[in-house]
């Protein structure tokens, strides 16, 4: 009864004209992203667009290669205060992953693995914080913020996001099944209960650490809002709000915005060719939030 | 005798171990609970403070108003404050809401239930990571580009006169209305898609293949398959993936503050994390703002409760 297109059933070819619908869908604008940040303004709105790179690309009067991307990191007056900003989501973001890990590891494994009394309560209080969106309290925060002079400092930027409460649930999570004999062995090999977290549990979950580790990286790369309210001064910015820059501009200029795009990506893409594995992971970890 | 006596007191030290590693336990939760303590809990309860004052970011004082601040907003006609009310704000929040993540579930549902039935691995590998991309960008990129393309002589206008076979129209992305809002809802749905999939591809992978053998055996059909036994099964994630997207969609704030920046009218994408904003950061107005801070936690509440007891079922077990 099943019909044929050559090897394939109607319903199977009907599934990958979807799935490469989706598959351009999500490509081209990144392509876009990437041909158009060596393109000049005519060229980017130019119709048709033109998809293969050529040497026409560069065509305009002193343009180079580069011209883009110079633009991007240089600004109109010639300050690369674009390099600082980077800096910033750097420290920032790596700061956040490194703290998130940490703390949400120790007390996910203080939650896992001992049985104390007031545990089932302290847990439902941590995660009953996943319900109170971080939109509805920045405007106590901020105002905590500027009264203790933060404004303008990585502190400020850093401590609201020291850990979540849905790594120490993930952490938690995957503790559980830690197996037990370890740590009792190591016990009665007189190591002390903090050596044992440090020295065997630690070591032992590598995979959720870094799943959790390029979650809260690509949070706080991600951040906008925040930012806007305590980074301020052109030199505290985030590569966010210096892209949202160029767009405030009146004349905008699409090469340049683009070229900055690309290069505020680059670390993500590194990243995500690297460890797709702990990307998708970090998604599929989000599914054991039921059990 | 003696022997009784030697059991107790192992009993008894074994015991006192116990308590003493339950004290590690505690100890290794106080940092976190000392966190979310003074960063989440102290927080939402000194916002709901602050929105029964007048408190603004220039004077030191301010007084107590009781429940002004909420009326004030809810009193708000339209032409109030320049059109950027509180209903406008849950209009606009709504829209994006039920525009985005009811398209988002359904295809994303779709997709990866076609991407589990590829016969080679290696090809559902390949598209998953290729629909994945755009949520490795940051919002604010993936924003960037839009913006762009959504540009009248840009590629969205090239292809959509392709599509419904018109010459040289601007369909007006970022200036009319009604586009405005569908153009942030389709950068949305653009970033976020690849993510959705992931999530109920995990949930189809937990599903026993043996299940749909079974069914093979009994004759049911590829599409009898799905809605008989896939969809019932897969039922939890779906109300947790349409929770989690919900919850994400009510929060947005960087594509609407971004189209803005870039010169599109405000009051159609004026989303009330926006608002939440403009009130509290650039006018300054903290009580207010506060104030819809704690309207924007309670619709997230009642949200994931109503979303929690309309698809209460019993547990799914394979």
């Amino acid at each position: 009864m099943v019909k044929y297109v050559g090897k394939l059933t109607v319903g199977e070819v009907l599934s990958w004209i979807l799935l490469i619908l989706i598959l351009l869908f999500t490509v081209t604008p990144i392509l876009f992203m990437a041909t158009a940040s060596f393109m000049d303004k005519t060229q980017i709105l130019d119709m048709p667009y033109r998809w293969i790179p050529s040497s026409s690309y560069f065509k305009g009067e002193g343009r180079t290669f580069f011209t883009n991307f110079r633009k991007a990191i240089m600004g109109n007056n010639e300050d690369p205060v674009f390099l600082r900003n980077i800096l910033n989501s750097l420290i920032v973001a790596i700061t956040c992953a490194a703290t998130t890990v940490l703390l949400a590891s120790l007390c996910g494994y203080g939650l896992a693995k001992y049985r104390f009394r007031g545990r089932q309560f302290v847990f439902m209080a941590i995660m009953s914080t996943m319900m109170i969106p971080f939109e509805a309290i920045m405007i106590p925060l901020y105002m905590v913020a500027s009264s203790m002079k933060m404004i303008n400092t990585y502190q400020g930027m850093i401590i609201p996001f020291l850990v979540s409460a849905f790594g120490v649930f993930q952490m938690r999570q995957y503790l559980i099944t830690f197996p037990t004999e370890y740590l009792d062995a190591s016990r009665v090999d007189g190591l002390g209960e903090f050596a044992i977290y440090w020295k065997i549990v630690l070591p032992n979950c590598t995979p959720v650490i870094a799943t959790l580790g390029i979650l809260s990286f690509r949070n706080q790369w991600d951040n906008l809002l925040w930012p806007l309210l305590v980074a301020q001064s052109e030199k505290m910015k985030t590569i966010p709000q210096y892209i949202t820059k160029f767009s405030e501009e009146k004349q905008t200029d699409e090469g340049a915005m683009m070229a900055c795009a690309f290069l505020a990506s680059i670390p993500m893409l590194l990243l995500f060719f690297a460890l797709s594995k702990y990307f998708l992971g970090g998604a599929a970890v989000y599914e054991s939030r039921k059990g | 005798m003696k022997e009784i006596l030697q059991v107790k007191s192992n009993r008894t030290k074994a015991y006192s171990i116990e308590r003493k590693q339950a004290k590690w336990g505690l100890l290794f939760t106080v940092p976190c609970l000392v966190f979310f303590s003074i960063f989440s809990f102290y927080p939402i309860i000194n916002a709901f403070i602050t929105s029964l004052t007048n408190k603004q970011a220039l004077s030191r004082t301010s007084k107590f108003v009781g429940f002004d601040n909420y009326a004030y907003l809810f009193a708000q006609n339209d032409t109030a404050n320049g059109g950027f009310t509180l209903w406008n704000s849950l209009r606009a929040t709504l829209t994006f809401t039920i525009g985005t993540f009811i398209p988002m579930v359904v295809i994303s549902l779709l997709v990866a239930v076609l991407l589990m039935s590829l016969r080679k691995d290696r090809q559902r590998g390949f598209l998953q990571v290729a629909y994945y991309l755009p949520a490795v960008l940051s919002s604010v990129v993936a924003t960037a580009i839009w913006m762009i393309m959504f540009d009248p002589r840009g590629l969205v206008n090239q292809l959509s006169n392709v599509v419904m076979m018109t010459t040289g129209k601007d369909y007006k992305w970022l200036v009319d209305t009604n586009m405005l809002q569908a153009s942030t809802m389709l950068v949305y749905f653009w970033k976020y898609i690849g993510y959705f999939v992931i999530l109920f591809i995990t949930g189809l992978a937990a599903i026993p293949p043996t299940i749909y053998e079974a069914a093979t055996v009994d004759g049911s059909s590829r599409w009898h398959t799905f809605w008989r036994i896939t969809l019932p099964l897969l039922k939890p994630t779906v109300v947790l993936v349409s929770i989690m997207a919900m919850l994400q969609c009510l929060k947005t704030f960087s594509t609407q503050y971004m189209f803005t920046q870039g010169g599109a009218s405000r009051k159609p994408i004026d989303v009330i994390t926006m608002n939440i904003y403009f009130t509290g950061i650039r006018n300054g107005r903290l009580g207010r703002a506060s104030a819809m801070s704690i309207i924007l936690f309670l619709v997230m509440l009642l949200f994931t409760y109503l979303q929690f007891s309309t698809s209460k079922t019993d547990d799914v077990e394979y």
